[in-house]
């Protein structure tokens, strides 16, 4: 994938982390708009699906960033990619485990 | 005539003796400042170590002066770039008090300011090449990876031109500013990225592709990408702007990059950043004969 691909993608989550973000917290904050998203566990489980992903994106490409700029070698630099996505899916899939349990999902 | 037309041009005898006082004033000692040199020899030395020498210094003196009377004077040894001493050739960039500055247009009174030390170094993020001359192989290297030149694709024209291509005003306006880039180095020595990120390819090669790249007689962005939209190519650049505020000819290379980041979204949505200049063509000429 290209860098500018990966960094598109960067921003677009910052979006969605704003939006499904803010969904999460009037879900469990307010009273009456979270009764009526709650109503709607399978959408909810659907935001919070969105929500994980974008985060998870977001946070390890940073880091991915980071330790590119670290370790400059450019043999280092396809490791860590590689090494960053697999972290992020693992985590990914504990994570969404973690919220279908929590949801009543499984 | 041409007698007379000489005489207009004779300066009065008051003004004349006015700029000459001033010229004087100019060149007058007024003040001793210290100079802290870096010396470091890569191939002889074991450590960098720094050199003091104390010079009277006018208010015209810039520091190549002063260092090439050091040089002439007290350290023959002293090694250090430049060339046309009129801030064109971007060879005498150097660590002035800290700051990237092109020694040669930088007075030492300005420099030293309160102060009454100037301490000169090499350029930082850079390899010393020896004492204040810093190596700039790789910095090169970087600026001919983006291509820095114009790309067609339309051989029959280049091999037998017909013409200038065509350029507005406005078009011309898009890379203006990059034109003015002398290589200097000063920006890629105050990137923050650059610091740690060697291979990054830094503010000068950068704002060069994109100048290359919105030039509408280049045909070459998709050449440039493989270059520039790479793990260590623009989107490494953090919008710190160091590289811009230290340019010593009010170039912006920060904004160039975010330029090129914007034209490389665009690209994905299919936007390309220009139509290919056409040459002009040759019935212009020949309606001109005509
Ligand atoms: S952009 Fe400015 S600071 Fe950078 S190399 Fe060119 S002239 Fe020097
Ligand atoms: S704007 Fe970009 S290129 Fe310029 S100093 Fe900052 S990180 Fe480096
Ligand atoms: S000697 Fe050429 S820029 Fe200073």
């Amino acid at each position: 994938m290209r860098e500018s691909t990966i960094m598109f993608l960067h921003y677009v989550t910052a979006i969605l982390i704003v939006i499904t973000g803010l969904i999460h917290l009037l879900a469990n904050n307010d009273p009456v708009i979270g009764a009526t998203i709650k109503a709607n566990p399978v959408l909810y489980l659907g935001n919070m699906a969105i929500f994980l992903a974008a985060l998870l994106y977001h946070a390890f490409n940073g880091v991915r960033v980071i330790l590119i700029e670290m370790v400059p070698d450019r043999c280092w630099t396809k490791w860590i990619s590689w090494a960053i996505l697999i972290v992020g899916i693992v985590t990914y899939a504990v994570g969404l485990q973690v919220l279908m349990v929590a949801l009543g999902f499984a | 005539m041409a007698s007379e037309e000489a005489k207009e041009y004779v300066l009065p005898p008051e003004v004349l003796e006015e700029t000459m006082k001033a010229s004087e004033e100019l060149w007058k000692p007024v003040r001793k400042i210290k100079f802290r040199i870096y010396k470091y020899n890569p191939r002889k030395d074991y450590a960098p170590y720094w050199e003091e020498h104390e010079l009277e210094v006018s208010r015209g003196m810039t520091v190549l002066d002063a260092l090439l009377i050091i040089k002439g004077e007290a350290d023959h040894s002293l090694g250090l770039r430049y060339s046309c001493r009129m801030g064109l050739c971007g060879s005498c960039a150097m660590m002035i008090n800290g700051k990237q500055m092109l020694a040669c247009q930088t007075r030492v009174l300005e420099a030293a300011g309160s102060g009454d030390v100037v301490e000169l170094r090499p350029l930082d993020n850079f390899p010393v090449e020896r004492d204040l001359a810093a190596d700039f192989t790789s910095f090169f290297e970087k600026h001919r990876a983006v291509k820095p030149w114009i790309i067609r694709n339309d051989d029959v024209e280049l091999n037998n031109p017909t013409g200038p291509y065509k350029q507005t005003v406005d078009e011309y306006a898009r890379y203006y500013q990059f034109t003015d880039c002398i290589k200097c180095g000063a920006c890629l020595s105050a990137c923050p990225t650059a610091a740690t990120d060697y291979e990054y390819l830094g503010p000068q090669a950068l704002a060069q592709a994109y100048r290359y790249i919105v030039d509408t007689r280049d045909n070459g962005l998709d050449v440039r990408i493989s270059v520039v939209d790479t793990e260590h190519g623009c989107w490494r650049c953090h919008f710190a702007a160091s590289c811009s505020d230290v340019c010593p000819r009010g170039v912006d290379p920060a904004q160039g990059i975010q330029l090129l980041k914007k034209l490389l979204i665009k690209r994905k949505f299919g936007f390309k950043p220009h139509k290919p200049a056409e040459a002009l063509p040759a019935k212009v000429k020949a309606e001109k004969k005509g």
